[in-house]
């Protein structure tokens, strides 16, 4: 992978008494996709703001594509967000007319942004709805608009603040597929979101921020692997009796069936002589998914 | 910035076309409001009585009002709708940068606001009988007192971005302005906003005065003065916006 096209370093943000972002660092190199994730209140929207220059952090620097966005708004050429808790575009407009105002916004020709608009929306299926006033589509549709507004400018990075909130399923995996696709080509694209499903299914890499500070950061594959070895899962094909129940609490074993055992696979035979004779329905290692690891992160922190 | 320039004013035509009730309902209200102003003033000064010249030069003030207004206010009435309509931020991640974006704008929406001038003068000089004189160098005096409103425009725009409603000091702050346009233009009130452009206007347009280059200067003086403070303000709300994260909708 490149050198990164949005860099950020020792990000501080404080809002009277609180401090809501904390030493946050984050590279973004071309054709990754980075999920960043973290509660309500964790300081993603903080952080994403500060990303796009719409917000200048107290210490710390954001650099888009070696440029400071706060300072050098030509440097947003190069960048395309969607807002979340945000509409993005204007109701009174059609989806044509949107992207075209936002395309020439951007620093596009009216020509190109006409033409751009035109491919967008009949690669994203909304070419039917192309010349009906935003007001009147569904939030699908309105949502999908958002982040065609983003893309009309073909820019490098990409700030997806819950690109597929409210989307049926349908619409959801294919913006997912785009995403994916976007990244392929070469984009940079950081997405933020709580559906931690379409994170996992999405993401590179992962970042958790819990209470302005980052907890986490690496390859998804490698942190799913490195949350993955510790966990057991143990069935069993009747409810155990009070007795064993209390051995398999002493070694550790959470879970009412299945039990879910913390240990390494020495340990794990400790467990099964406990629940000696009764009939095993199934012990696995537990997989870990992009939500386990999340939780473990935050309850860590 | 030209192709911005023409996206903003195809914009602006869109909302005309669209929205024609608006333009109807904006001529309907303002001719209304004066021309119930000019029935109560004939009430009060007896069924006899005469404006003279006084009529044509009230009217050309109001006229220059409501051109002003437009200019004044509608940075601020739209930052509020975009905040509302959760746009702001987008608005704000052009490279072209907040203030040319604005300032683009405003010149797309002058069209705008020439139709509405034109057609509540029109309506009104049919209504009260007045007559006044449209040369085509009574529109730099106009020009000129625009200026000054979008830098009026601009420092009003300011609080709107970092109060976001702020509804009513611009309702109130309307009667001031209808001051600063009534106000003679010399003495003090050549320092006052608005006022030597304003008076020139109105000599022109009521009592057919000829375009004064001098007073022209002096006007223009003016305005640009409280336009460059206006784009001074709206540059630091915008810092401070940033820095206290108050880019966003409500």
């Amino acid at each position: 992978m490149g050198d990164p096209l949005l860099e950020a370093r020792g990000l501080h943000k404080r809002f009277g008494a609180l401090e809501a972002v904390k030493g946050v660092s984050l590279a973004l190199r071309p054709g990754e996709v980075l999920a960043f994730l973290g509660k309500n209140g964790a300081g993603k929207t903080t952080t994403v703001k500060m990303l796009a220059g719409l917000l200048l952090p107290d210490r710390g620097e954001v650099r888009l594509l070696g440029k400071d966005p706060a300072r050098d708004p030509w440097a947003l050429r190069h960048l395309g967000a969607v807002l979340e808790g945000n509409r993005n575009v204007y109701w009174r407009l059609t989806p044509l007319e949107n992207l075209v105002y936002f395309g020439v916004a951007r620093g596009l020709s009216l020509g190109a942004a006409r033409r751009r608009a035109l491919v967008l929306l009949e690669e994203y299926g909304l070419w039917e709805k192309a010349r009906v006033e935003v007001r009147h589509l569904s939030r699908g549709m309105q949502q999908k608009l958002a982040l065609l507004q983003a893309l009309v400018h073909d820019p490098e990075v990409l700030l997806l603040d819950e690109p597929t909130l409210g989307l049926d399923v349908e619409t959801a995996l294919l913006v997912q597929e785009r995403v994916r696709a976007l990244a392929r080509g070469g984009k940079a694209v950081l997405l933020t979101t709580h559906q931690l499903s379409v994170a996992e299914a999405l993401a590179d890499r992962v970042a958790i921020i819990h209470r302005g500070s980052l907890v986490l950061e690496g390859e998804k594959q490698a942190l799913l692997s490195r949350f993955v070895g510790e966990h057991y899962v143990l069935e069993l094909e009747v409810p155990p009796p009070a007795e064993v129940l209390g051995r398999l609490r002493a070694l550790g074993v959470e879970g009412e069936g299945p039990f879910l055992f913390r240990g390494d696979g020495e340990a794990l035979w400790r467990v099964l002589e406990a629940v000696r004779p009764l009939p095993l329905r199934r012990v696995a290692k537990a997989e870990a998914d992009l939500l386990e690891v999340f939780l473990k992160a935050v309850a860590r922190a | 910035m030209l192709e911005l320039f023409l996206a903003e004013f195809w914009r602006s035509l869109l909302t005309l076309r669209r929205y024609p009730l608006e333009l109807v309902g904006a001529v309907v209200t303002l001719s209304l409001l004066f021309y119930l102003l000019f029935l109560g003033a004939r009430f009060l000064a007896g069924p006899g009585a005469e404006f003279g010249d006084r009529l044509e030069a009230v009217l050309a003030g109001y006229l220059l009002w409501t051109f002003t207004l437009s200019s004044y206010n509608s940075l601020s009435f739209g930052l509020m709708e975009e905040a509302q309509t959760g746009t702001l931020e987008q608005v704000f991640l052009t490279p072209y940068g907040p203030i040319p974006l604005f300032l683009v704008r405003n010149l797309a929406d002058l069209l705008a606001q020439g139709l509405l001038v034109l057609l509540v003068a029109l309506t009104l000089m049919a209504l009260t009988g007045a007559r006044l004189v449209f040369t085509p160098g009574g529109v730099l005096p106009f020009l000129v007192v625009v200026l000054g409103g979008y830098g009026l425009g601009f420092a009003m725009a300011s609080l709107a971005l970092l109060f976001k409603r702020v509804g009513q000091v611009l309702g109130l702050s309307q009667f001031l302005l209808l001051f600063l346009l009534q106000a003679p233009g010399s003495g003090v009130f050549l320092f006052l906003p608005l006022a030597p452009g304003a008076a020139l206007a109105r000599r022109m347009l009521a009592e057919g005065a000829p375009l004064e280059a001098w007073s022209l200067g002096l006007a223009f003086l003016n305005s640009l003065a409280y336009f460059l403070l206006g784009l001074f303000l709206f540059r630091g709300a915008v810092g401070r916006a940033k820095r206290l994260g108050l880019l966003h909708g409500y």
